[in-house]
Formats: C-alpha cells, sequence, structure tokens
C-alpha cells in the first residue's frame, strides 16, 4: 500500500464522541464493510486508502487533471482519557471528520466542543471540516434533526452529511467533500501570490519576539 | 498547554494499550519513511529542472532575455511574458499557463507543484501557527531539551521517539525518521535549519540510537541544511552553455554561444600553453552600448602588421578573443572567426554581450589577438585594454590601437601571490637495473635507463572555479623539456572536491639522472568540464630551479622556488625512495620567453 505511487498523501482525521461510529465509517470507507460489533478504539488508529482525484477546472466543471492520491484516514478515541493523546494528532491532519451520533443528543451537544478542541490544536484555525451525523440507517432512535445540525453546520460554515456506516449511505460523499476541500486550499495555499510584500514584512515578523527581549533591557 | 506533559506521557495507559498505540506508530512510520523516499525523488525532479535554468535572484540579467533559458527575447516577440512568481521574462517554451490566464516560468511552477505534492503547503501554515509559541511548548516541555520542533515532524514520530526512549530500548528501534531537506520558503528560520539533509541522516540516525539527547539540539544546527541552490549552482555555467547550444535560435546569440565552447587553446593561455612572439601590429574595433538589445557591441573590424605566429614557417592564423573583465570565464569570453593565413586579417565581426548598462561600470575589455596553430599551439600575437568607464558608448568610434604585449614578469612575480591551493606529491627516481616492482607494478625498463615516478597524492584547499563553489579537478603532468603528447600524463577526475585525493602514480620511463637535472616536472590541476575546455586551477613547477628547457622552438625558465627546487633535488639525491611534499599552487604557469 505505501509504495510511494501516487501524487499526494492527504491525512484526515475523525473526531467525536465515544461511540458515534468513527471506525465503523472509516472501515466502511476503506473496506466498505460493516462491523456492528463496538470494539473501542484505543487512543489512535488510521486506515488508509488510495483513491482518483479529479479536479475541477477553474469553471468549476468537473474534468480538469486527475492525481492519486493516498489517504490516511486517523480514527481517534472518543474517549475522554485519551483526549490528550488524540488532540495532539489534530495538529498533523489536513481534513477533519467531525462525527456525531444521531441517535444521540449529547453527542451531538458536544460538537461545539469538539469544535473549539479543533480550533485550539490543529494547523490553523479554521481548517476544512465535514460534519457528519452517523447511524442516519437507524431512523427510529434518531435524536438529532437533520435542520439542527444542518443549521450548526451552516453556522460554521461547514458541509453537513447524514451517514450510515451500516448501509455505507453517503460516506464516501462525505470523505470526497473533505478530500475537495483540502485539496482546494491546498491549490489556494500554493497560488496565491507570496504573502510578504517586500516593504519592510521582515520588521513586523520580529514584534511579536521584542516583549522578551524587553526583560534584557531592564 | 495544560495537557502538554499528559500528551507524550502514555504512562496512564496499561501495556496492552500502550502496544497497540505502538502498533499504530510503527504502521506510521513505514508510510511516512514511504512518504520521505516519494518526496526525495520529487525534490529531484525540481533541482533537474532549476538546472535548466539561468537566471538567478542574484544575479543581474539582460530585461531582455529569456529568465530560464536566456534565449534573448526580441521586442517584437509576443511569446514572453513576465512570470507572477519570480517575475522573471520567460520565454514561450519556458512558461506554464495558469488558468487566471497570467503565467508562470516553468520552475516556479515546478515549485508550486512540489509545494502541493511534497505537503509543504500545510506544513508551512502548521509551523506559522505554532511558532508564534515558541516551537510549541506543548511538545516542546515533553521533549525536555529538544530543539522545537521540526516543521514536518508529526505526533506519531515525536511519540514514537519518545516512548522509545522511556522504555530504553534505543538501539533497536525508532531511528529518527529522515526529515526532509527544504528550502523553498525563506519565513522558516530555526525550523528549517533543524531540518537536516540526507548525508546527515545517517549520522543522526546513529545518534538517535544511541540515546544521545544532548546532543540534539546541536546536532541537527550542525548537520549542514542540503541546500536546494547549492545544488542547483553546481555545473549550472556547463548546463547554461548546453542549454544554449541547443535552443539557440537568434543568429546572434547562437553564434556568440557556440563560440564560447571554442577552442581548447585558449584557456591555456592562463596555463602559459602557448607560444610567443615579439607584438606587433594594431587592431581596429569599436565598442558601442545598444539600448535597444541591451547589450554591449564590440565590433572588431580588422588587425594590421600582426607579428606570424608561426614565425619559422612564417604563417599566421589571427582570431581575436575578447574578455568582459574582471571576469574571466567562458560566460565572459567572445570570439571571432580565425583567419586564414594572413597578418591584415579583415574581421568585421560583432561581439555581443547581453548585459544592463549600469553593470558595465568599473568593467573593461580585453581585446586579444592570438594565432590558431592547428597542429602547433597557439600564439599571443597582442592585445588591448579598453575601460568601459571613460568612454562614451553611446557615440561609437572606430579605434585603431597598437597591440601590447602581455606582462610576461608581472604574472610571474605574482604566480603565488593568489592563493590556489596545495598540491601533495611524492617524488622518486627508480634507479636502473634495480625495478622496484612493488611500485604500483611497474616494472623499470630492462634496458639501461631508470624511471621517474611521480605519486600525486591529493590537493588541498583549492579554489573552486564552478559556481556553486565546486570542483571537478585532476592533475596533468609534463615532463619537460620532452615532446610534450609523449609525456602527458592525467589524474581521474575527481568530481566535486576541492580535498581530491588522487593516489595516482605517472611513471616516466627511460631517464636518467643526469638527464632529470635538465628537466622540469609541471603538474597542474584543471577543473573538468564536460562541455568544454577545462579550467585551470593552479600549478607546480619542479626542477633545480635553473636555467632553462627548450620546448620545440619555446623555452621554459625553469623559475622552481622552495620547495619546488628542493623536492626535485631529493628525488635525484636518493634514488628509489620517496621525496614527499607539500607545495603551493601557482595561480599562472606564464613563462618568461628568453
Amino acid at each position: 500500500m505505501t509504495d510511494g505511487d501516487y501524487d499526494y498523501l492527504i491525512k484526515l482525521l475523525a473526531l467525536g464522541d465515544s461511540g458515534v461510529g468513527k471506525t465503523t465509517f472509516l472501515y466502511r470507507y476503506t473496506d466498505n464493510k460493516f462491523n456492528p460489533k463496538f470494539i473501542t478504539t484505543v487512543g489512535i488508529d488510521f486506515r488508509e486508502k488510495r483513491v482518483v482525484y479529479t479536479a475541477s477546472n477553474p469553471n468549476g466543471t468537473p474534468g480538469g487533471k486527475t492525481f492519486k492520491v493516498h489517504l490516511q484516514l486517523w480514527d481517534t478515541a472518543g474517549q475522554e482519557r485519551f483526549r490528550s493523546l488524540t488532540t495532539a494528532f489534530f495538529r498533523d491532519a489536513m481534513g477533519f471528520l467531525l462525527m456525531f451520533d444521531l441517535t444521540s443528543q449529547q453527542s451531538f451537544l458536544n460538537v461545539r466542543n469538539w469544535m473549539s478542541q479543533l480550533q485550539a490544536n490543529a494547523y490553523c484555525e479554521n481548517p476544512d471540516i465535514v460534519l457528519v451525523g452517523n447511524k442516519a440507517d437507524l431512523a427510529d432512535q434518531r435524536e438529532v434533526q437533520e435542520k439542527q445540525a444542518k443549521e450548526l453546520a451552516d453556522k460554521y460554515g461547514i458541509p453537513y452529511f447524514e451517514t450510515s456506516a451500516a448501509t455505507g449511505v453517503e460516506v464516501d460523499k462525505a470523505v470526497i467533500t473533505l478530500l475537495d476541500l483540502v485539496m482546494k486550499r491546498m491549490e489556494q495555499c500554493v497560488d496565491k501570490p507570496p504573502a510578504e510584500p517586500a516593504n519592510g514584512n521582515g520588521a513586523t515578523k520580529l514584534s511579536p519576539a521584542q516583549p522578551n527581549e524587553k526583560k534584557c533591557a531592564c | 498547554m495544560p495537557e502538554a506533559e499528559e500528551m507524550i506521557n502514555l504512562a496512564y495507559l496499561t501495556d496492552a494499550e500502550r502496544q497497540l498505540i505502538m502498533e499504530v506508530l510503527h504502521r506510521d512510520k513505514e508510510l511516512r519513511m514511504a512518504e520521505d523516499q516519494r518526496i526525495q525523488k520529487l525534490k529531484a525532479d525540481l533541482q533537474d529542472i532549476k538546472r535548466k535554468g539561468a537566471k538567478r535572484s542574484s544575479g543581474r540579467y539582460s530585461q531582455r532575455s529569456c529568465g530560464r533559458c536566456q534565449q534573448s527575447i526580441s521586442r517584437l516577440s509576443l511569446g514572453s511574458s513576465q512570470c507572477r512568481a519570480c517575475k522573471h521574462n520567460v520565454c514561450r517554451n519556458c512558461r506554464a499557463p495558469c488558468s487566471d490566464g497570467s503565467c508562470l516560468c516553468t520552475v516556479c511552477a515546478k515549485e508550486a507543484d512540489l509545494k502541493k505534492s511534497t505537503g509543504d503547503w500545510f506544513y508551512d501554515q502548521r509551523v506559522n501557527r505554532f511558532s508564534t509559541k515558541q516551537g510549541h511548548d506543548l511538545v516542546r516541555s515533553s521533549l525536555k531539551n529538544r530543539p522545537p520542533l521540526k516543521k514536518r515532524q508529526t505526533t506519531g514520530e515525536i511519540l514514537l521517539i519518545t516512548s522509545t526512549e522511556l522504555q530504553q530500548k534505543a538501539p533497536s528501534l525508532a531511528p529518527v525518521p529522515q526529515p526532509r531537506q527544504r528550502k523553498l520558503d525563506a519565513n522558516q528560520e530555526e525550523i528549517d535549519e533543524a531540518e537536516s539533509s540526507p548525508a546527515g541522516s545517517k549520522e543522526e540516525e546513529e545518534e538517535a540510537a544511541e540515546g544521545v539527547e544532548s546532543s540534539m539540539g546541536h546536532r541537527s544546527y550542525s548537520v549542514p541544511g542540503l541546500d536546494i541552490q547549492d545544488e542547483e549552482d553546481e555545473d549550472i555555467d556547463n548546463l547554461v552553455i548546453m542549454h544554449k547550444k541547443t535552443a539557440a535560435s537568434s543568429a546572434c546569440s547562437r553564434r556568440s554561444s557556440l563560440n564560447t565552447l571554442g577552442s581548447t587553446m585558449s584557456i591555456y593561455s592562463e596555463a602559459g600553453d602557448y607560444d610567443s612572439v615579439d607584438v606587433s601590429g594594431e587592431i581596429v574595433y569599436s565598442v558601442k552600448y545598444d539600448e535597444h538589445t541591451q547589450s554591449l557591441v564590440v565590433f572588431i573590424k580588422e588587425c594590421h602588421d600582426l607579428a606570424y605566429g608561426d614565425a619559422a614557417r612564417r604563417h599566421c592564423n589571427p582570431y581575436v578573443k575578447c574578455y568582459l573583465l574582471p571576469e574571466k570565464s567562458r560566460q565572459s569570453k567572445r570570439k571571432t572567426k580565425i583567419k586564414r593565413n594572413t597578418v591584415d586579417p579583415v574581421f568585421n565581426e560583432t561581439l555581443k554581450y547581453s548585459v544592463s548598462r549600469l553593470q558595465l561600470l568599473g568593467r573593461s575589455l580585453g581585446i586579444a589577438v592570438w594565432h590558431s596553430g592547428r597542429l602547433s599551439r597557439n600564439a599571443f600575437l597582442g592585445e588591448v585594454m579598453v575601460s568601459l568607464d571613460v568612454r562614451d558608448l553611446d557615440a561609437p568610434q572606430e579605434e585603431c590601437v597598437a597591440l601590447m604585449a602581455k606582462t610576461g614578469s608581472l604574472a610571474l612575480a605574482s604566480a603565488f601571490a593568489q592563493y590556489k591551493g596545495e598540491l601533495v606529491i611524492s617524488l622518486k627516481y627508480v634507479t636502473p637495473k634495480k625495478p622496484k616492482t612493488s611500485i604500483r607494478g611497474k616494472k623499470a625498463n630492462a634496458e639501461e635507463e631508470g624511471e621517474l615516478h611521480v605519486l600525486i597524492k591529493e590537493a588541498k584547499s583549492l579554489v573552486a572555479m564552478k559556481a556553486g563553489a565546486t570542483s571537478d579537478p585532476f592533475v596533468k603532468g609534463y615532463l619537460l623539456p620532452a615532446n610534450v603528447k609523449s609525456t602527458r600524463r592525467k589524474t581521474p577526475v575527481v568530481k566535486k572536491n576541492l580535498n581530491p585525493h588522487f593516489d595516482h602514480t605517472f611513471v616516466y620511463k627511460e631517464l636518467s639522472l643526469a638527464l632529470l637535472r635538465d628537466m622540469c616536472l609541471e603538474l597542474t590541476v584543471w577543473d573538468r568540464e564536460a562541455m568544454s575546455s577545462n579550467e585551470f586551477m593552479g600549478g607546480v613547477r619542479l626542477s633545480t630551479g635553473t636555467g632553462t628547457s627548450t620546448v620545440g622552438k619555446d623555452s621554459v625558465e625553469m623559475d622552481s622556488v622552495g620547495e619546488e627546487v628542493s623536492i626535485w633535488e631529493k628525488m635525484m639525491q636518493y634514488p628509489d625512495s620517496w621525496a614527499e611534499g607539500t607545495l603551493p599552487l601557482r595561480s599562472t604557469m606564464g613563462k618568461k620567453d628568453k
């Protein structure tokens, strides 16, 4: 699998409360299988998948260049006791699948907390995130309404998907949407003209260090 | 961050849990290592492309040549436009179109690609975020005295290292995965410095394996980063010439660039390997600056009453060679065609330098006339120096100036003035009938004659000739005054080394001590150029230091001094034993003519 024959290595990470289905979601995505047994994830794990990504043209139509993308999909333990470990992995991911359980109001309420964890620990303050409400197949046990979740996602300005690892519905779409966001950001990062104009940017960069230096002056 | 210590500390986990996590981390490591390899390949690709380029941000170039291939871009050419990243004007061939209609040059486009494919776009942002916290104190505190984390270092990587250390199993586990070198971004100061080169990574792994924690900080700064810039520099001259050669389209630039590939003889002038004649005659030329093409135009009209290059045969094949001084390199050299069998050649040739006007300040033109000896050596026929400062380059005037001789004696006096490095050699005279078979298997001639063995051990502190502070040196030996060709010996080339070890022996046969007393051994160090003439790096002349030896019609003063004399005498004094010496290299082998 890790033969290096790919164009991009993209690292995504799934997070959310314990038991929302992160592991089964990723398992469904990578292996297209469903394991109904709940085995709590110890700390961290990851799965890999090779996909072909087709860049969209500037005008928005598909059919641009295609790339081989190697996805490293980090799975994190939702349990509180692993929290410090898992959040430390946030900084290595380029995009995030923020998951909650559609049958658990609490897991949805905790999305807000996960969001702030992400903002504090990810590689930047506004990383690419997709909100995923999992277990959509368990309609009779549903506690979180689509409208509710959609509103929250809109508030954060992120896409929202209702998925089912059991049936596989929307699983691929959620991941691909996130991949697309990451790839677009990548293009932007590289495309934007060099952030520093020549005029004295060096000086402004130095300024945060000055408070420390003042100690010496005293 | 409050959870800082906890984060790295896996102690609160059970053994089984820790085991599971370690397995994940090791899998991650495998992926990372594959990724590292992939990235190294990509960076090599970039370097390949960069090497094809010519203009550098540091250099000064004409506005009217392509920033990559250095083709001249005429004003009318619609094919040129500016790269929006490096702002070089590039020609149609060195351009990659962008979606928004602007364009990037091939190098910048490749760099952008690389930023994406290596994930640097991500790591750069991450570094920006965490560097404000002084190297991510979260990680730092838990890593004790480690330097701020490397740009690409991941939590998995850190965890793997630290937990290995905790378990005190350092030697068997977790060599630090090769960090990737990069210098694409100037923003990354300390983090970039902490990145190490592939060359250093072995050392790094060893150290990490030994668990020498205290040396870690020192290590990551002392390992020189592989600077793409450096890599790019190497052989760039070569590639420029090659590139120009293949891509030249306009007749003018084609001629001048091809000319730089010209004769190998001209470069020998620096090594003094040429015939001297009594200079006579004059040269007619004009110099002007052409604003339109942003170039210095040297028009060589004709010469009158030149000396015969081959005095014996009253034969002369003159040509004019021009340098834009002080640069005396191939890039600065322009030559006219050779005129056959005349001492009043009419050239009517234009030599051009693509150079901005400002860059001409303080420079001068060295216009020299040479005789091209097709079978014999070239001969210097005279030169003129034209200071560009004091001239009105806008109103060119034809000038007729008497040719001057080279200031040979001056050159000789200063032969050692310029430090060119040292050459370590051993000499041995092998007496006849007592051949030492041990010496590299060379047997002495069964005749009455002895042999001279010259062991070229090494050169030290050579002065780099190629851009990128490197050279590909080799040593050439001549034993004079014997036939030049039959005594020529060469060592193999040692690539990219200014302190090359040659350990190569030249053997000269059929010699006697009496003969050697009147002989002279010239050893010269050269920078190998694959596509062009080699460049002289320095030399020594070994002899008794008195008298002259005559090579053909040319005489060489055996002006050996100091160690050059003593090693030669020692060699003759103690046959069959090695006389060793470290000799300073002369910056010129220029000979006085008697």
